[in-house]
């Protein structure tokens, strides 16, 4: 009992340090509508901030208290400028596209961070202060652990007094609920933005420097504090502040208890208990559904097939791939196949995002789900390449409808948050079931055989199929059942009511993006040779993003040109500098600024400029 | 004060408005009348800034406010009231009343919220109950006492008579001959002619974006054929 009762206070701390991340999260997205993937950034940056300005000062409570409250002021500045800099060109734009630039935004920072402070974890000495215990139920707690449990409320007092009893406060909520009747009473939202994003990065950065007595600084806590601050979020209901301390405090408990009880699922309980709990409430604990002047309309261009001349430049790059192997070394040669697979994979994923209307931030799932069934077919079943193939496709597939069914009945950043959360279940399996999946190690040694293990042979193979498949999926978006569910993607009312279902619509989309992600999945462990669980980890998810938006959401070719000058941008960079996170995130976000509808998407609106009426 | 140029809007590719031209004087209420779908709002949404002209000129107290953001608008003093009211559903009367203030304006008594109430009598009732929680009729004085709060020099009012019962209409034209005792100038979009009548000097019609018709109100009153035309279902 003792010691379930200590677990209970450890579950509270962290609630604490978790919530202040999250805060700033909901707080910025209540008023901005900003998805902003860099908030883990900027946690990150209050940790390092906070480590050099506490290795500078006295080691005394009241200098620690001023430390962090200076690495939080700074990190505040970062988070101004940041929004001055990156986001405020870009509020006009799709939501997903701020998010995109809010992901160059994370891997600027996360090559700087490994600029200025190194690649080592930075931890704080710890004087007598912050290692003191107090005896709690016969056992020892940390003091400081305890003064964390009080500071999680504390902050949402203040958070809640500031929005509800200060003009400021009244003026963002206002904003949050109407932003265009906010202006149209004279409030300069520019201004109410900048404060917004100064006061969550603040909070990001309170977290971050408070996180340091308990845990190094490091390069890595970026994405997992994003991640699990979006989880909090959406558990506690976007926008809303009790909704994610009460988010906090379910996750934290859930993690120290779960730690005692089920130490080899922890990684899974949280997505578990965040899709349960959008399956019971779709807008979370203490979330409402957006009000109509909430939600920014977004007419989107119609799909065309491609214009003749673009039909032929396709053909002529196509046999270009084909004659390939005949000039290109067995580099050139491994980046083409990758740069093949990368189509499929982003064509699977625009099936969902464009047509389908359905942004996932887990696409990954399907693609780690096809690997791993195609490497376990061969590894336990012994199966040949082809049939280990097919089960890259049925597997994923079949997994795609069960969950399908759930995920089409939530909509916008919940549903997106649904996938991740999948995803995530699906990358802690792979991670800690060793014993089928090998865990980290993998399974290796996966290579084609028979007449595949030739490289040209195989690369030609992967262009059929990925070219197939791609020519498949936008055979069908072009097909009746294409029209009909971007019919139920632009309205779903007007869509009913002519005799459409739009969740079974969206159903069979969702599986067909499976379906087609798991073959992209399958031919990608062969051509690697091997298997691990970051096949179906946020990073790969987060490139099947970059490519679909990068190459634009509404043009057919859009994945395909995103796919490729995504993974030909990343090959090129990786190969050319160790900075390439630096450059490929200014890439990114110059990219979104230039082209806001994408390559592809700029590309047709200058080659139709005066040809249409 | 207010003087609108050959304005042209564009939904897309839809033309709303054709070079749409009046003038508003200090004091003065102009009623702007049609039915459905004629411009009304399209005109108030241009006024403010919500929609932009392609082309025209909209001058506003001196400055030209043709594609200035909708917030310096407004803080110039030209307050809008939207046809659905767009109370914020989870702010109190008192926080709604908080997020129109805006500093004090020479020659204007400056508006508190215990003048409105003496205005509204309704809303002194409730300061602090959620918009989300008030009948329509509540919901549009609100909006309008919101509106005041700024000190506007001028106001548009969007259909603000639509779906009120009668014993509030008649407290909506007493507010709005108040308003015009202050020296405020009220644009009114309506196609309620009845109410229109009550208030306003002089209208204009408008049809498919275009400015018909216009004149004062008692040239409209005598002419039933006019009203027929335009403003008969």
């Amino acid at each position: 009992m003792d010691f379930l009762a200590v677990q209970f206070l450890t579950g509270l701390a962290s609630a604490s340090s978790l919530f202040l991340v999250a805060a700033g999260l909901t707080v910025i997205f209540g008023v901005t509508r900003v998805v902003n993937f860099a908030h883990g950034s900027l946690f990150m940056l209050g940790a390092y901030i906070g480590w050099s300005i506490l290795t500078r000062l006295p080691r005394e409570p009241g200098w620690f208290a001023l430390g962090v409250l200076g690495a939080a002021g700074a990190t505040a500045l970062l988070g101004v400028m940041l929004e001055a800099i990156v986001l405020r060109r870009v509020y006009r734009a799709p939501e997903l596209f701020q998010l995109l630039a809010t992901f160059g935004v994370v891997l600027m920072v996360q090559d700087a961070t490994l600029a200025v402070w190194g690649p080592n974890d930075l931890s704080l000495a710890r004087p007598a202060w912050l290692r003191a215990s107090v005896a709690i139920a016969g056992q020892r707690f940390p003091a400081y652990d305890l003064f964390l449990i009080g500071i999680g409320p504390l902050v949402l007092l203040a958070l809640w007094l500031l929005l509800h009893r200060t003009r400021w406060g009244v003026l963002v909520r206002a904003a949050t609920q109407d932003r265009e009747m906010t202006a149209a009473l004279g409030v300069d939202q520019r201004l109410l933005f900048s404060a917004v994003f100064a006061l969550g990065a603040g909070l990001a950065g309170f977290g971050g420097a408070l996180s340091l007595p308990d845990q190094s600084a490091n390069l890595q806590m970026d994405l997992s504090a994003v991640v699990e601050a979006f989880v909090i979020v959406v558990i506690g209901g976007l926008g809303s502040l009790p909704g994610a301390y009460l988010a906090s405090l379910l996750i934290g408990l859930l993690q120290a208890f779960g730690i005692v009880f089920v130490p080899r699922a922890t990684l899974v309980l949280v997505f578990v208990a965040m899709a349960a709990v959008l399956l019971i409430r779709p807008n979370g604990l203490l979330g409402r559904p957006l009000a109509p002047g909430q939600i920014t309309q977004e007419i989107r261009p119609v799909i065309r097939a491609a214009p003749t001349t673009l039909k032929w430049l396709g053909l002529a790059c196509l046999v270009l791939a084909i004659v390939a192997p005949f000039f290109a070394g067995p580099f050139l040669l491994s980046v083409l196949t990758e740069c093949t697979i990368a189509i499929l994979f982003a064509a699977s994923l625009h099936v969902m995002m464009g047509p389908g209307g359905m942004p996932s931030f887990g696409h990954a799932a399907w693609f780690g789900l096809g690997a791993y069934a195609a490497a376990l077919a061969v590894e336990r079943g012994g199966a040949s390449t082809m049939v280990a193939l097919l089960a890259a496709v049925l597997v994923p597939g079949i997994f795609a409808i069960v969950f399908g069914w759930f995920v089409v009945r939530l909509a916008g950043v919940y549903l997106a948050m649904l996938t991740l959360a999948f995803a995530q279940v699906v990358w802690a399996i792979a991670f800690q079931w060793d014993a089928l999946t090998g865990g980290d190690n993998g399974i290796l040694g996966l290579w084609p055989g028979g007449w595949l293990r030739s490289a040209p042979a195989f690369y030609w193979l992967t262009l059929a199929i990925c070219v197939g498949g791609a020519l498949v999926l936008r055979r069908a978006m072009m097909a009746p059942f294409g029209y009909a569910l971007r019919a139920t993607r632009d309205s779903t009312r007007r869509a009913q009511a002519i005799g459409l279902d739009p969740r079974s619509l969206r159903a069979a989309a969702f599986a067909l993006a499976g379906a087609a992600a798991g073959l992209a999945g399958g031919v990608f462990a062969f051509a690697k040779g091997s298997v691990f669980p970051g096949y179906a980890g946020i990073g790969r998810s987060v490139d099947a993003l970059v490519m679909v938006l990068l190459g634009g959401v509404d043009t057919m070719a859009g994945p395909i040109v995103g796919a490729l000058a995504y993974t030909g941008l990343y090959d090129v960079l990786l190969l050319a500098t160790s900075q390439w996170r630096f450059i490929l995130g200014l890439a990114i976000i110059l990219l979104v600024m230039a082209f806001p509808e994408g390559i592809a998407g700029a590309t047709r609106r200058f080659w139709l400029r005066g040809r249409e009426a | 004060m207010l003087s609108v140029e050959q304005v042209n809007v564009f939904y897309g590719r839809a033309h709303a408005l054709h070079e749409v031209s009046f003038s508003l004087a200090r004091g003065e209420t102009l009623v702007l009348l049609g039915r459905n779908g004629a411009g009304k709002s399209t005109t108030l949404k241009a006024l403010i800034g919500l929609l932009r002209a392609t082309s025209g000129r909209i001058v506003f107290e001196g400055h030209d406010i043709t594609r200035s953001e909708s917030y310096r608008i407004a803080r110039l003093g030209l307050g809008y009231v939207p046809e659905e009211r767009r109370i914020f559903p989870d702010l109190t009367v008192a926080e709604n009343l908080l997020v129109g203030r805006r500093a004090q304006r020479d020659g204007i008594a400056p508006w508190t919220p215990e003048r409105l109430f003496a205005l509204f009598p309704n809303l002194a009732e409730m300061r602090d109950r959620p918009g989300a929680r008030m009948s329509g009729g509540e919901q549009q004085m609100l909006a309008i006492a919101r509106t005041l709060m700024g000190n506007p020099r001028a106001v548009l009012l969007d259909e603000p008579s639509e779906g009120l019962a009668p014993v509030i209409l008649d407290q909506l034209v007493a507010a709005i001959r108040a308003l015009r005792e202050q020296g405020v100038a009220v644009l009114l979009a309506e196609q309620n002619f009845r109410f229109a009548a009550r208030i306003a000097e002089r209208a204009a019609l408008i049809e498919t974006g275009r400015i018909a018709w216009s004149g004062t109100l008692q040239e409209l009153a005598a002419d039933g054929g006019l009203r027929g035309r335009y403003l008969g279902v």
